[in-house]
């Protein structure tokens, strides 16, 4: 296959604004990743682009990006899937509403603001019973096994509409892990963060539009995590 | 200003440029429909207020609306009051059982559908009265 990989460049060091480079790949299999192309970039025709990257398999969450005009992992988005035929674009974005370090980095600080705003950890200064263990029922445990699924990686927060318009929201990402605590049976801070998110720049601020939910890498039902935690306020 | 404008043509460009699916389809509908409705209300309570304020204003005010350009206003009007109140209804659903996420897609087309349904026979009655008093209608039908 033939590959048109477009990616949309800006060193703020010495470009006035963002452009568009494109490099031609011959040769590219079917199932090779995005990621694979943009190293092939990095390592063989221009070492100059910026990329986040790690484990490179989807467990990092580090090369979140805007392919294609959608927010994915460069690791996890086959060609195959992006292009029909035997030759095509592929078109690379950093996140949008993230500020822009260089090329695909984006400063990833203030998403990380919001997600230790809602005290991402367990609280309990309770000595559990036998003074040993906190025990947990199958059923306790299922109830927040979705939001254990979450990377970080920010696909989530960074294809939200309220987000775009206002980065004060706390964003997807960090309510899918307010609610991986506020349900789950050991902890006791419930009510604190829930007290977070609803304040104006809470879960109020979700529009209920699913762009989270497809966004995500891991399959995480985020919109339905965010209506549970916007029902557990109205409950409390 | 720049508190309004900012977010205002960060959220358009997002969504003009980030391909989401149905979900942020309907979020654009609902927020336009939104805002053309918002532009009625006001310019209905800026000539409303007329009657006391500027009588004569407000007469120009009614001979405006029956001209096209208010007519087919009015049409978008009740497509945008029709499709902002179901497409509310389907997020408020949405928000109360939120295990219903699993056939959002379903629900977003069903309301497009619904929509549509409600709406065609309102176009009907309505055209029928814009083609009525459209200016010059009578003598091109002659």
């Amino acid at each position: 296959m033939e590959v048109t990989l477009k990616v949309r460049r800006f060193n703020p060091e010495q470009d006035e604004k963002p452009y568009f480079a494109e490099y031609t790949l011959k040769d590219v299999e079917p199932v090779d990743r995005v990621l694979d192309l943009l190293h092939h970039v990095k390592w063989y025709i221009d070492g100059t682009l910026a990329l986040r990257r790690s484990c490179a398999h989807g467990i990092c969450g580090s090369d979140a990006m805007r392919i294609n005009g959608v927010n994915m992992l460069a690791c996890k988005a086959l060609v195959q899937n992006l292009i029909k035929g035997e030759r095509g674009t592929i078109q690379v974005e950093p996140m949008y509403g993230l500020k822009v370090i260089k090329d695909l980095v984006v400063d990833m600080e203030p998403f990380f603001d919001h997600y230790r705003s809602v005290m991402p950890f367990l609280v309990n200064d309770t000595i559990p019973e036998g003074g040993r263990e906190r025990l947990q029922t199958p059923e306790q445990r299922e109830r927040f096994d979705e939001g254990t699924k979450c990377i970080l990686c920010a696909a989530c927060t960074t294809s939200c509409p309220s987000y775009w318009a206002n980065g004060t929201y706390v964003g997807p990402a960090a309510i899918v892990q307010a609610h991986r605590f506020i349900f789950d049976s050991r902890d006791e801070a419930g009510a604190d963060r829930l007290a977070v998110l609803s304040e104006e720049n809470g879960v109020w601020r979700c529009r209920t539009i699913f762009n989270c939910t497809t966004a995500c890498p891991r399959e995480i039902p985020v919109t339905q995590l965010i209506a549970e935690v916007k029902g557990e306020i109205g409950r409390r | 200003m720049q508190n309004v404008v900012k977010p205002f043509v960060s959220t358009v460009r997002g969504a003009l440029t980030y391909r989401g699916r149905e979900g942020q389809l309907a979020w654009f509908g609902h927020r336009l429909a939104g805002l053309g409705t918002l532009l009625f209300f006001i310019i209905h309570v800026i000539d409303t207020s007329w009657v006391f304020f500027w009588p004569e204003g407000y007469m120009h005010a009614i001979a405006l609306y029956k001209t096209p350009a208010f007519l087919i206003g009015e049409l978008m009007l009740g497509l945008a009051v029709l499709y902002h109140g179901l497409n509310g209804l389907r997020i408020t659903l949405m928000d109360w059982r939120p295990s219903l996420w699993k056939y959002q897609r379903q629900m977003t087309w069903g309301t497009f559908g619904l929509t549509a349904l409600i709406y065609a026979p309102v176009f009907v009655i309505m055209m029928g009265h814009i083609l009525q008093i459209w200016p010059g209608i009578e003598i091109a039908a002659r």
